[in-house]
């Protein structure tokens, strides 16, 4: 059963991708990127870490994706039917391929282990980070271990935060232009 | 106080005074000169305080003040007989020089400068003569070439002034190199530059001198002499250096800083080898005469004086050549009293004939200026080495020693001599020619017609200079009162040579030729002294050897070309010679750096310049084969 | 069959050359910046499957701070594209070189 999810989920979130770049329409775009997003959260299901696979749909798909087409739909419309060149197809998928053998190349040098055993050991001290399925095993890493990492990202939030607030404000040169208009050089 | 202190005093002394001048008293001409005056004083009072209370032991002391891994420079104070004569000589006719200056430059608007340039000048010449090593030495010999320079350059609004001031520094800094090289020689050959050291090396080994490196250190070591005291070839600067102000020259150029040389070969004499005295006593007598016969031909009342300076900068170097540094050594003391007397009472007759100075415009001096004309005439006699007065003693002792080198060492040796009898006849001649044209006859001027006694304080320093230079020799003698002076000099003074004197005397007696010699020089000298008065005496309004034969006046007058030779060197050989080098400079500069890396740098910043395209998917495109690159690096 | 961790990883790295060719080839600023979340998140994936196959929870931890710094990043990027916008009244990347020599 869970094999069949395994490759049901990754054919639907490789698909999802593909569509995102070949898409002409940036708002077409951005609806498919959730679609990949919601499968990866799947497969995050998949592998019992299942506190990041509800971040990751929260927070991705619903936050980061929804600020991502909030924009998209702010600019003009006419910029958003922009079509792939023809030109740089070719080059384009010539690095897919490479990309793709590489990865799958990169993939090989790891042993398979056959299957995957429910996880529902909380950590102790012989072994005080093992993979567990609970939530509370987050915290126990958060707070002990990454204290610094987490005190900063909170950091990094705070200054993202003032830095959109500062980027986002109007100049007086930009009050006089109307968006209509064509672009200045 | 003791010696180390009070020495450290008189040596520092003068730069505080040239230090607070520079920094406050620039403007306040007054307070600089009564400033400078002080010290001047003082350090009189501290030298003559060493002298009458030094106990005859020779003192050193030495700091280290610089270290170079195994090189060590020091500063020291190395006290002897000679240093005491130089210190009195110094200390002595520098102060009287500076009380004069009050009196000349009343009216010049940069007394200050002046003053702060003779604080300098003092300090200078006392750390040559307190030096211990020939480092030092040739650091405060730089500085006194400096004051020099400054000090001629007074009046720098002119231009013969400035280029005078650079003639002097340069031609010093020529004769400087090949001291600073024997210097270096010197430390690299017997291992220290240390006075005390080199004479305990030396001593008692005289065959370390013949050796080729010895003979060759010390020609090098005298080339700093040469230029500092104006010897052949490097004597042009002295006559243009009397652009200075006229106390400068009496104490500049003719008491202290040129016989600063001689002071110093006194100091290494036991580092010339006999080659290098031999040139030395050669150059010396050529110079005597030389320099007596072109003071023939200068009108200028300054030059004639510093042409006589040059003459007996001659007698000095003969003296060293002919193996008696300290006779030497009592002529440059005699010499400066009267040199100093000379050069003071010309400036008091320059002073009150408004700044004029050919002596074809003044006359009849000696009505107008008695004290000024007396003590000139008594320095003239004393400078034509008439017995009894100071240079009579000290000129005629060398002339004897000459004499007597003919006639120990072989017939060639007369040519000394007559050289030195010669010089001896040309002084007579010109320092005649200088005082009836001066100070006899009539009034030639304006200017000489309204001519009037000097303020007291040049008139005064004339008066005590005037009295040495008549009765300084008188130590010979040997009257010793009140416990510390001998004749009219401190006993420790007089040390130096009083033995060589009484030695000289004795192997004169033994040739005896001893009054034969007194006679002829006592002949000469009157001979002329008549024969001047005769010929320019009652001459009306110009040179009459100028008139009567103008040839030979031509090549007195223009000082045997030396100067045209170095003027044509400079601009036709040397000036190509540079300016080849410049071009060739300039071509390699141009190519290897303007057109080889500077175009290299272009090329490489044009190239790379097209890799900005803006295009963010070239840039990714670069992400990529970057990447691919550390993959291919990664897998080996 | 099982799904081993080379099966993740390779759909991991599919991913990731998915995103990386979308960063080549389109020319909208906002589908660009879409495509490096893409790849952010591949890295994600490949995390969490080598985190669980090796039982430690290292892993899952980094995949928690990288979520946090994609929201970060994602809301700035898109503050600088709409001053971009602003000024330049464009998003095609082409026409964004002013950086050209």
């Amino acid at each position: 059963m869970p094999a069949f999810f395994f490759y049901f989920f990754s054919a639907l979130t490789i698909l999802a991708a593909l569509l995102v770049v070949l898409n002409r329409d940036a708002v077409n775009s951005a609806m498919c990127m959730i679609v990949a997003l919601g499968g990866v959260a799947a497969l995050f299901v998949l592998l019992q870490a299942y506190f990041l696979a509800v971040l990751q749909i929260v927070v991705y798909a619903g936050a980061v994706m929804v600020l991502f087409l909030f924009i998209i739909m702010l600019l003009d419309p006419k910029t958003r039917r922009i079509p792939v060149s023809e030109m740089n197809m070719v080059v384009g998928l010539v690095a897919l391929v490479m990309l793709a053998i590489g990865a799958f190349w990169l993939a090989r040098q790891y042993p398979t282990v056959a299957n995957l055993p429910p996880v529902e050991a909380l950590p102790t001290d012989a072994a005080p980070l093992g993979y567990a399925t609970a939530a509370k095993t987050f915290g126990y890493g958060l707070f002990t271990r990454y204290l610094l990492p987490f005190e900063v990202a909170g950091f990094l939030l705070l200054s993202a935060m003032v830095g959109v607030i500062v980027l986002s404000k109007r100049t007086p040169a930009d009050a006089h232009d109307d968006p209509a208009k064509p672009p200045r050089k | 106080m003791d010696l180390t202190t009070i020495l450290t005093a008189i040596l520092l002394l003068p730069l505080g005074s040239a230090v607070l001048i520079a920094l406050f008293l620039r403007r306040r001409g007054g307070l600089a000169a009564a400033l400078s005056v002080t010290v001047g004083f003082l350090i009189m009072a501290l030298s003559l305080d060493v002298l009458l209370t030094w106990n005859g032991q020779d003192f050193h002391v030495s700091t280290e003040w610089l270290r170079f891994g195994t090189y060590a420079f020091s500063m020291g104070f190395y006290f002897n007989h000679q240093t005491a004569l130089m210190l009195l000589v110094v200390s002595f006719v520098a102060s009287w020089i500076q009380l004069f200056s009050v009196g000349y430059m009343d009216d010049d608007d940069a007394k200050g400068r002046f003053f702060g340039g003779l604080s300098i000048f003092m300090f200078s010449i006392l750390g040559i003569v307190l030096a211990d090593n020939l480092v030092m030495l040739f650091v405060f010999w730089e500085l006194v070439g400096f004051s020099s320079y400054m000090l001629i350059a007074h009046y720098y609004k002119t231009d013969f002034a400035n280029m005078a001031s650079k003639k002097a520094f340069i031609v010093n800094r020529v004769g400087d190199f090949g001291f600073l090289l024997g210097i270096v020689w010197c430390w690299n050959h017997y291992g220290t530059v240390n006075l005390i050291e080199l004479h305990g090396k030396l001593l008692g080994h005289p065959e370390l001198l013949g050796t080729h490196r010895a003979i060759a250190i010390g020609l090098l070591l005298m080339c700093g002499f040469i230029g500092k005291s104006a010897q052949f070839p490097l004597q042009v600067w002295l006559t243009d250096a009397m652009a200075g102000p006229t106390p400068v020259s009496a104490l500049i150029h003719a008491a202290t800083m040129v016989a600063a040389g001689i002071y110093f070969l006194a100091r290494v004499f036991f580092l010339l080898s006999p080659f290098t005295l031999h040139w030395i006593m050669w150059s010396g007598a050529l110079m005597t005469a030389f320099a007596g016969l072109c003071a023939l031909g200068q009108t200028d009342i300054k030059k004639t004086l510093a042409y006589s300076t040059l003459s007996h900068l001659g007698y000095m170097a003969c003296a060293v050549g002919l193996g008696y540094p300290e006779l030497a050594m009592f002529h440059l003391a005699m010499h400066a009293c009267f040199k100093a007397t000379l050069f003071l009472g010309s400036g008091s007759v320059i002073h009150a004939c408004h700044h004029e100075q050919d002596i074809y415009k003044m006359g009849g001096l000696l009505k107008k200026m008695p004290l000024t004309g007396i003590t000139f005439l008594l320095a003239s006699l004393a400078n034509c080495a008439i017995p009894f007065f100071s240079g009579g003693y000290s000129k005629d002792s060398i002339i004897t020693a000459a004499f007597l080198k003919g006639h120990t060492d072989g017939s060639v040796y007369f040519g000394v001599y007559l050289l030195v009898l010669f010089g001896a006849l040309c002084t007579a001649l010109y320092t005649g020619r200088l005082f009836s044209v001066v100070f006899l006859g009539k009034a030639r001027s304006e200017d000489a017609e309204h001519a009037h006694e000097s303020s007291p304080f040049m008139t005064i320093p004339l008066v005590v200079l005037g009295l040495l230079s008549l009765g300084g020799g008188w130590a010979v003698y040997g009257w010793t009162w009140g416990g510390h002076f001998t004749g009219l000099l401190p006993s420790t003074c007089v040390v130096v040579f009083a033995q060589a004197f009484k030695d000289l005397q004795e192997a004169a007696e033994k040739s005896g030729a001893a009054t034969i010699l007194e006679v002829v020089n006592l002949v000469i000298a009157l001979a002329g002294l008549a024969a001047a008065y005769l010929f320019y005496g009652r001459a009306p309004a110009g040179d009459p050897l100028a008139a009567k034969a103008p040839g030979v006046y031509h090549v007195l007058e223009r000082h045997g070309w030396f100067d045209d030779v170095y003027d044509w060197y400079v601009k036709q050989v040397q000036q190509r010679i540079c300016d080849l080098i410049g071009a060739i400079d300039l071509l390699l500069f141009k190519f290897t750096f303007g057109w080889g890396s500077g175009g290299l740098a272009g090329l490489t910043g044009s190239v790379l310049r097209r890799f900005q395209t803006g295009s963010i998917h070239a840039y990714v495109y670069w992400f990529l084969a970057g990447v691919i690159l550390f993959w291919a690096l990664a897998i080996g | 069959m099982q799904p081993g961790l080379q099966a993740y990883l390779t759909v991991a790295g599919f991913l990731f050359a998915i995103g990386f060719a979308g960063v080549l080839l389109r020319k909208n600023t906002l589908v660009i910046f879409m495509c490096l979340e893409l790849m952010l998140t591949a890295s994600t994936l490949a995390l969490v499957a080598i985190s669980r196959f090796y039982n430690s929870m290292d892993g899952a931890l980094f995949v928690f701070f990288i979520i946090t710094v994609a929201a970060a990043e994602v809301a700035v990027g898109l503050a600088i594209i709409v001053a971009l916008y602003r000024r330049r009244h464009t998003i095609q990347v082409d026409e964004l070189n002013y950086l050209k020599h």
